[in-house]
């Protein structure tokens, strides 16, 4: 669990949403928002639903603005209430993996996991090998033809996974992206993650409203209020790596860890 | 068995025809042997294909001027959401005047010829294709195009890639509908006013109490709808391999 | 969008139209474009000295009746049919056949087996107005929850019955579907027969007109064509709101044109 220098920094941040034009008033989702992520490291976020966790997420990955507060990566401001127009992925730093699969279903596996390096003008043989290396590690080889409708759900999310890994990003973003399966498709996923995390020691900023799954995978944990969201207090999770995620339940320190943090979101 | 029971319908139809032919009389119903020879006699003169051409061409370029503007129009308007709110009244107000009724202006305007067809054609195509089209467009998943931003997709590409594709299946049912009905409408044309086509043939021989002429042209005129509907069928059907069911999305 | 907003843009726009109109009446001359107030007088005269009603009323009388000639075994069917699968199996290609041939195309052999009256254009929309109604209500009828007509079954409903309170309510917003496009449909279709030949109705006036080169009887026809067809769309939706009450708010979201993404 090597920590490295703070990558990516939250300060003060708030995102106001407007009324509807026959609701009251208006919500603030996240306000005075502030934590670091560290390079390297797995962070976990967990909160009650509607606590402005895939928020955060929107407003990291640039898709939305905030109002309040700013963002600093690697020491440079990226996202502010005054900055300009939007850059989303942050030219290719940041990688979103969402609970919905946003596979393009009218192309076919190997086409969706060569996606992200075609538009960015970066499709080679070396890119291209490396991307069936990485469905070997998730075991969708021989499936690339295949269209996302022909497919499990458990496979569509692996192969969410490689598209974001296949072009490198050094931090990726994930918001809920196993609540959509099934128990045991889920720890499968968990522990293929891990391993992948492992190859490429990315950042990865990990958003889940399930306290087990946040203790399993992460080095860190922050819990979140409910909205308007802050931290509410951080947790080092003690169990060493590598880690099985099958029989993380039984290990030291997971049992206390996960009651502090239930008590918590009382 | 169901096909047994179709052919059998089919036959029992032909049989029907043929009966009715008999009890009422040329006068009311041509039988099918002489719409068959009279179908050889204008293949022969070239008649057949003078007439098909007229009503072809007219069908095919005013297809393609509506066709082209109505699968265009509503991806500009994609960018100003606004604009398609205040524009929406107007729009389903001139979908619902039929334009047919506009075809004795449009012969006003632009005379007997090829032109009044044309643009006849091309204003029955548009609405079709453009609303079929733009449901489509309003149907693009914002996760989607959200999702393919981050992975680095400039806005042409968000554009191409998902609006198209979305669009895609809605653009196959408009131009299954626009297709047979730009013919439809052609033909319709030639019946108002005309020098020539298979409406002119149609309308011809009924004003000449040729009853013969009427049912071949009217043959003539089903054949080429149903085919290139069986056609569009076909392409349809590969173009959208990728759809978990073969379903039309409708409008 | 606020409501206010929208309709403002609406009247700017109905405002552009009628600048663009005028515009264009003055550069191509009275000849060819009937400027809006010549065709608004036309249109008053006509109304008042009652030519208009019976014209509109003739046209009126063919949409209607073929209407429902058409219309109301359209609508029957799925409902027969539904019980017998097979039959509609063996049917199923000949009724996309004839509803892909575009029957307009046959008007003159309507008018040859029916005369240059009334009938010829009942007759017309007849034959457009079963196919749409047919296939609008099957597709109502094919989509009842299958789990909603079992519970209506083992309550001990007869089939009948089940038809009547499941089937029949499930249906008809897909029935007002096809209504509302086999409205514009039949006004279309009666006119066409008009045109081709008639004495009578607003085709008739508008095909008369063309002839005598008045174009503005033609635009003040035309327009009182799309007057009646708003005005009987307008009818329909409120009838459809009466009768689906029961149904979610949002549920028709074709009828905004408002675009995401």
């Amino acid at each position: 669990m090597s920590e490295g220098a703070v990558l990516l920094e939250v300060r003060g941040l708030g995102r106001r949403f407007e009324p509807r034009a026959d609701r009251g008033e208006a919500v603030f989702a996240i306000r005075d928002l502030s934590f670091d992520v560290r390079e390297q490291e797995f962070l976990t976020i967990v909160g009650p639903s509607g606590s402005g966790k895939s928020t955060l997420l929107n407003l990291i990955a640039q898709i939305d603005a905030p109002t309040e507060g700013e963002i600093r990566f690697r020491g440079r401001p990226i996202a502010a209430a005054t900055a300009g127009a939007l850059r989303p992925g942050w030219d290719r730093q940041f990688g979103y993996v969402t609970q919905d699969d946003t596979l393009l279903p009218w192309r076919t596996l190997i086409e969706n996991v060569l996606f992200p390096l075609r538009v960015q003008g970066r499709l080679s043989a070396q890119t291209r090998d490396r991307a069936s290396e990485l469905m070997s590690t998730v075991g969708l080889e021989g499936f690339e033809r295949y269209y996302p409708h022909e497919l499990s759900g458990g496979m569509r999310k692996r192969a969410a996974l490689i598209r974001t890994l296949v072009y490198d990003p050094p931090v990726i973003l994930m918001d809920e992206p196993f609540g959509a399966l099934d128990a045991q498709t889920r720890t499968q996923l968990q522990a293929d993650l891990l391993r992948l995390w492992n190859l490429g020691r990315k950042t990865i900023v990990f958003v889940t409203h399930d306290i087990a799954e946040a203790i399993a995978l992460g080095d860190r944990t922050l819990v979140f209020t409910r909205a308007p969201a802050r931290v509410q207090s951080e947790h080092r999770i003690p169990i060493a790596r590598p880690r099985d995620v099958r029989t993380i339940y039984g290990v030291d320190g997971f049992a206390e860890t996960y009651e502090r943090i239930r008590k918590e979101l009382q | 068995m169901i096909v047994r029971g179709r052919v059998a319908l089919g036959v029992l139809c032909l049989a029907i025809w043929q009966a009715g032919h008999w009890a009422l009389g040329a006068d009311w119903i041509s039988g099918p042997v002489d719409i068959v020879r009279r179908l050889a006699e204008i293949t022969a003169s070239g008649e057949l294909a003078r007439h098909t051409m007229a009503t072809l061409s007219e069908a095919a370029l005013g297809f393609l001027l509506g066709g082209g503007a109505g699968m265009l129009l509503p991806f500009a308007l994609r960018r100003s959401p606004r604009l398609t709110a205040a524009l929406d009244p107007f729009f389903t107000a001139a979908m619902g005047v039929p334009k047919l009724a506009l075809a004795p202006l449009l012969i006003l305007w632009f005379g007997i010829g090829v032109m009044s067809k044309v643009v006849f054609v091309a204003a029955v195509v548009f609405f079709f294709l453009f609303f079929n089209v733009l449901a489509g467009v309003r149907s693009i998943d914002p996760r989607l195009a959200a999702a393919v931003r981050v992975l680095g997709a400039r806005e042409w590409t968000v554009t191409w890639e998902i609006a198209w594709h979305t669009a895609l299946p809605y653009v196959f049912t408009g131009l299954k509908v626009a297709l047979p009905r730009a013919i439809s409408a052609a033909v319709v044309g030639e019946f108002i006013a005309a020098d020539r086509g298979l409406g002119y043939y149609i309308n011809t021989a009924r004003a000449m109490a040729d009853p013969v002429g009427l049912f071949t042209g009217v043959t003539v005129v089903t054949v080429l709808v149903l085919a290139i509907d069986a056609g569009l069928e076909r392409v349809q059907a590969r173009s959208l391999a990728w759809r978990p069911l073969a379903r039309d999305a409708t409008v | 969008m606020s409501g206010g907003r929208a309709l403002r843009d609406r009247v700017l726009v109905a405002l552009a139209v009628l600048i663009v109109w005028q515009v264009a009446a003055l550069v191509c001359g009275p000849h060819w474009i009937s400027p809006p107030l010549m065709t608004a007088r036309r249109f008053g005269q006509l109304a008042l000295n009652g030519e208009l009603a019976r014209h509109a009323l003739y046209t009126l009388a063919a949409a209607a009746g073929g209407f429902v000639v058409g219309g109301v075994p359209g609508a029957v069917l799925p409902f027969a049919l539904r019980r017998a699968p097979r039959l509609a199996a063996i049917l199923d290609p000949y009724l996309v056949a004839g509803y892909g041939m575009p029957k307009l195309a046959l008007a003159p052999l309507f008018i040859l087996w029916f005369g240059i009256g009334l009938a010829s254009k009942m007759a017309l929309v007849a034959s457009i107005a079963f196919f749409l109604i047919f296939f609008s209500t099957a597709a109502g009828v094919r989509g009842t929850d299958v789990r909603l007509v079992a519970m209506a079954r083992v309550a001990g409903a007869s089939e009948q019955a089940v038809a009547r309170h499941v089937v029949w309510p499930s249906a008809v917003p897909y029935v007002f579907a096809g209504l509302k496009i086999s409205l514009s449909y039949a006004i279309g279709a009666a006119v066409v027969g008009e045109l081709i030949s008639s004495n009578r109705g607003l085709g008739y006036l508008i095909q008369a007109g063309a002839n005598d080169f008045d174009t503005t009887t033609v635009f003040a026809a035309l327009t009182a064509l799309t007057l009646l067809i708003v005005g009987l769309n307008a009818l329909v939706e409120a009838a459809e709101r009466r009768l689906l009450r029961w149904r979610p708010v949002d549920a028709q979201p074709a009828r905004r044109l408002v675009t995401a993404a």
